[in-house]
């Protein structure tokens, strides 16, 4: 069973990391999580943005989620919001996609154009 | 909504639309009384009388701004639990809060399945991280023995410090642990 011990290591480790970097979060992922968001698919993709972040260990990354955005058409849709440059709203994502997301735009910061639904500054 | 673990997360989404702070959500699989409860309680802006009663209609949103023009989540988990011959109770004060109390006949055949509430948990708790949530879940089995899972994400940031609750290690230790506490009180039901 995990315990709350667990978490002060995760803690120290994760400190001694935040020393080392500049900026707070370079990049924040929203996942849109409205009723028509969710019956589409949401959560699952909001699970797989979390795994990939955790897998790669993306430290300087925000995961969050917000209500309904009026684009139920596309659904599931995902912002992605970097400090000084546009953000980016991708629609009918599936797990699938979210990873190559997180691929290639968060890491490697091109933009996936295939799924790009606006672009705004 | 396929499973039950998707309502609540919907009329969790309500809550934090209605600006609250604290969520608490207790489920209770009582077997021997064929009863299945789930609660949603929180502390947001609260709805008067009128206001209640229409957003339990499926025609009515409360996002005038947006394109949106139907709101369907509260009638769809209303319905959800009367068509198992259930009871789905909203109470409701300006000022204090909205609590959504539901029982379900649980051996009933349309009763969806739980689903997947580590899912649904992680996901607000992540998702959310200016929100406390308190997770109560309890199992009592059909020779009264009681099992009991308590999590709570205002203990998991006070040991946290500045540290988010996005950070990788963070994360993956709120998914198991919610994992680990739902399968040791034998809740799963996908």
């Amino acid at each position: 069973m995990k315990t709350l011990a667990e978490l002060r290591k995760i803690r120290e480790k994760a400190q001694q990391e935040m020393r080392l970097r500049q900026s707070d979060n370079r990049v924040k992922i929203v996942v849109g999580m409205g009723t028509s968001g969710i019956a589409m698919g949401a959560r699952e993709v909001m699970k797989t943005i979390m795994e990939e972040v955790a897998n790669r260990n993306l430290t300087d990354v925000l995961v969050t989620q917000t209500g309904e955005k009026g684009l139920s058409s596309m659904e599931p849709v995902i912002d992605v919001v970097e400090e000084g440059k546009q953000t980016v709203t991708y629609g009918n994502i599936s797990p699938e996609k979210a990873r190559k997301i997180v691929a290639e735009h968060i890491v490697n910061g091109k933009i996936v154009n295939d799924f790009v639904v606006t672009v705004q500054s | 909504m396929l499973d039950l673990s998707l309502n609540i997360l919907d009329i969790i989404e309500n809550s934090i639309s209605a600006k609250a702070t604290e969520i608490s959500v207790t489920i209770e699989m009582i077997v021997l009384k064929n009863r299945l409860h789930i609660n949603i309680k929180d502390n947001g802006i609260g709805m008067d009388a009128e206001l209640k009663k229409m957003v339990q209609d499926p025609f009515f949103t409360t996002k005038t701004h947006r394109k949106k023009k139907v709101g369907l989540g509260i009638p769809l988990f209303k319905q959800t639990v009367e068509n198992c011959n259930g009871k789905f109770i909203l109470q409701s004060e300006i000022g204090i809060g909205t609590e959504i109390e539901t029982v379900f006949q649980y051996d009933h055949i349309d009763r969806m399945p739980l689903g997947k509430l580590a899912d649904t948990f992680t996901s607000v708790i992540i998702g959310h991280p200016e929100v406390d949530f308190e997770l109560n879940l309890r199992r009592i089995f059909l020779h009264g023995e009681n099992k009991i899972f308590h999590f709570s994400s205002r203990e998991v940031k006070s040991e946290l410090g500045d540290i988010p609750l996005s950070y990788p290690d963070v994360m993956m230790f709120i998914q198991q642990n919610i994992e680990e506490g739902i399968k040791k009180i034998e809740l799963e039901e996908i």
